[in-house]
């Protein structure tokens, strides 16, 4: 059962990887060349430092890769932290237009709910951090920060992108990472986002904007404002041969976690919050419409530049309840598995005395 | 093995034990065997010597002890002195402050190493952390790579008091442990354990994903059951000897079912219910009036040409 079982999630692995075409490390057999990534050269990092690539391209950097380890520390800790917004600091390396994450830490910084920052102290902490840290064999350097977004999506308000912009100055190469630990547990999956902010004066290609991303009304003017000066990198991960071995067996043992969690109990706030400002946003669509209908002459006048507020909205909603459905269809999974087995339960052990085949129930 | 019993511990403190301390083990181990095997390769590239045995590494396991559940949450990396056969104790001091300051709560609990099992130089590190931990754990990654293993290769070792031939000794005894996740360490435990998309894909591809993350939960929480019953069975042929503690428990397990059966459940779930189907109805509404408001914008649109050509009036 176990195999048949790891065998249908490698073949699901192996498509998806197909699919976004996964630089596959682990198609080399040999488990040294796997790991090689855990490899810290320092005479190349000294050269690439020297050379600083990145000063003629301000859109040098393209990519990221996370470790399983570095991620797992990043989400737990922006958990943690509640409400309240958290930060910490990423080591790592570069290699060629990637920048490798390896470690991360976290900082003792008192956030609030929508700011954080970092003072005098923690730059302290950090040093400290980092030298104790080379002692102990972790080699790499400081390569970015990342901080917690609770409930409000990964992208960098007007504070972060001039934290960025004073760190990618100074410290190239840096990196920001935004971590939403609400929406994750919402959404069952891990929000996250990695950024790069052009320098001061530089004015980028007219591309798309990367994500569509909900935004809460409150937030909306500052992300729109500061939107256009950055840019956001694509995220990979990796493990190493140990971690893999690791991460299926831990399957065997917290397989019950699964079942035992319910996304529906521990997000009402989130989920009632997202309603409540979609309810303010319709209402802001609403007057926008008046005032539309008001001038019925120039409807047309207004070229749909992107999608119309009310569209967004329905995007929106659309989302939440995927996410709320999902929760209910978990609960009522359980409710038919777990609650509803009197009857059978009665045949069960009544069958015991007579049958040999007790405690059937599918 | 003097120092090393496989007999369980007896002090029935229960164990949690998070994936993050596993992760941080095995990266770490990982670390440091790459960076050892490439200097190893660079410096013999004349002589063909076996490459060294993959180090043995060390350090702290963190987190609190409530009552008798000790739940391990974090841990960091300690020095190994040779000299004094104990870790670099300033090194741990200053580890503990930093770590102090952004866990206040973590306690240090004892401490990691990897191995195949504990041996007797163990306990004279188990004996120096009795100071800062009287009690100290001792969690043992077993770092090889074993495909017939279904078993995590973890072992958590606690030590006990034993008098043997009237000499107390202290003695390393297994303890069992659960691994306990935070639904947000859940949810990236399987993102990186099955490279989940990280952009989440269509609503059906979603629904899919969840799908089966419940189905093989199920299917897990299936096979352990046939196992149960498997196991009753041949008890009741008389394969195997009957056990009656074993099944009291297989009977209190069975006892628990339905699980919530009251109610005032059944009225919250009810609500639950309703409320979700509550929020997918404004959602449909939302989409609705959308799609209308589109559609009216368009009708507009074809209409404005008609007037220029002398069409018909207005609609609004």
């Amino acid at each position: 059962m176990e195999s048949s079982s790891s065998t249908s999630a490698s073949i699901a692995q192996k498509t998806w990887e197909l699919e976004n075409n996964i630089v596959d490390m682990e198609a080399t057999p040999p488990s040294q060349s796997i790991d090689s990534i855990y490899y810290y050269d320092e005479a190349a990092q000294t050269k690439f430092q020297k050379d600083k690539p990145w000063t003629n391209d301000p859109h040098y950097f393209k990519r990221v890769r996370i470790s399983a380890l570095a991620l797992l520390k990043m989400v737990v800790h922006a958990r943690s932290g509640g409400t309240i917004e958290v930060m910490g600091l990423m080591q790592g390396k570069t290699d060629g237009d990637a920048i490798i994450v390896m470690d991360a830490f976290a900082l003792p910084v008192e956030g609030t709910e929508t700011r954080v920052n970092a003072q005098a102290d923690a730059y302290e902490y950090m040093v400290d951090y980092s030298q104790t840290n080379k002692q102990a064999g972790r080699l790499e350097n400081v390569v970015g920060w990342y901080h917690s977004h609770p409930g409000y999506g990964c992208w960098l308000s007007g504070i972060d992108v001039s934290t960025q912009m004073l760190n990618q100055q100074f410290q190239e190469p840096f990196l920001a990472v935004v971590i939403d630990p609400t929406r994750t547990v919402s959404a069952g999956k891990v929000e996250i986002g990695a950024f790069r902010t052009y320098p001061d004066g530089y004015k980028p290609p007219d591309d798309p904007v990367s994500e569509y991303q909900t935004i809460p009304l409150n937030k909306i003017e500052d992300f729109g404002v500061h939107c256009r000066q950055y840019y956001s990198l694509d995220i990979t991960y990796f493990k190493s041969a140990l971690d893999c071995r690791l991460l299926d067996l831990l399957w065997n043992k917290y397989w019950v976690n699964t079942l035992s969690s319910s996304p529906l109990l521990g997000n009402r706030d989130y989920v009632a919050g997202q309603i409540s400002d979609l309810a303010e946003k319709l209402e802001q669509a609403e007057n926008q419409l008046h005032t539309r209908l008001g001038s019925i002459i120039m409807p047309a006048q207004r070229k749909k530049e992107e999608d119309s507020p009310l569209a967004k909205i329905s995007r929106d909603s659309s989302k939440i309840t995927v996410e709320q459905v999902h929760g209910l269809m978990s609960q009522v999974i359980k409710d038919v598995l777990f609650n509803s087995v009197h009857h059978s339960i009665t045949n069960a052990t009544r069958a015991e005395t007579t049958g040999p085949e007790p405690m059937v129930e599918t | 093995m003097a120092s090393a019993s496989t007999s369980s511990s007896s002090s029935g403190l229960t164990f949690k034990l998070h994936p993050l301390v596993i992760l941080n083990i095995s990266d770490h181990y990982t670390r440091v065997k790459s960076q050892s095997l490439t200097v190893h390769v660079s410096s013999s590239s004349n002589g063909a010597a076996a490459p060294p045995p993959p180090p043995r590494i060390f350090g702290c396991v963190i987190g609190v002890q409530k009552g008798r559940t000790v739940e391990i949450f974090n841990s960091f990396e300690l020095l190994y002195d040779d000299s004094t056969n104990s870790f670099d104790r300033l090194f741990l001091e200053k580890k503990q402050e930093l770590y102090k300051k952004v866990f206040p709560n973590f306690y240090i609990l004892g401490w990691y190493s990897t191995g195949t099992d504990a041996q007797e130089s163990d306990m004279q590190i188990h004996k120096a952390l009795m100071d800062i931990n009287e009690s100290p754990v001792y969690v043992l990654l077993n770092p090889a790579i074993n495909h017939t293993h279904k078993d995590l290769p973890v072992t958590i070792y606690e030590s006990e008091l034993h008098v043997i031939d009237g000499i107390p000794q202290l003695m390393f005894v297994r303890s069992s442990y659960n691994i306990e996740t935070v639904e947000a360490e859940r949810i990236s435990v399987d993102h990186v354990a099955h490279l989940k998309p990280s952009d989440g894909g269509s609503a059906a591809t979603q629904l899919a994903a969840h799908l089966t993350g419940i189905h093989s939960a199920i299917k897990m929480l299936n096979s352990r059951i046939k196992v149960l019953q498997y196991y009753l069975l041949s008890m009741r042929t008389g394969d195997i000897p009957y056990e009656n503690s074993l099944v009291r428990q297989v009977s209190s397990l069975l006892r628990r079912l339905p699980a919530i059966e009251s109610g005032k459940f059944q009225d919250d779930f009810l609500m639950e219910y309703n409320d979700t189907l509550l929020v997918t109805y404004l959602a449909m509404i939302t989409n609705c009036s959308s799609a209308m408001n589109e559609l009216v914008n368009k009708f507009n649109t074809a209409y404005d040409r008609h007037i220029r050509r002398g069409g018909r009036t207005a609609f609004i």
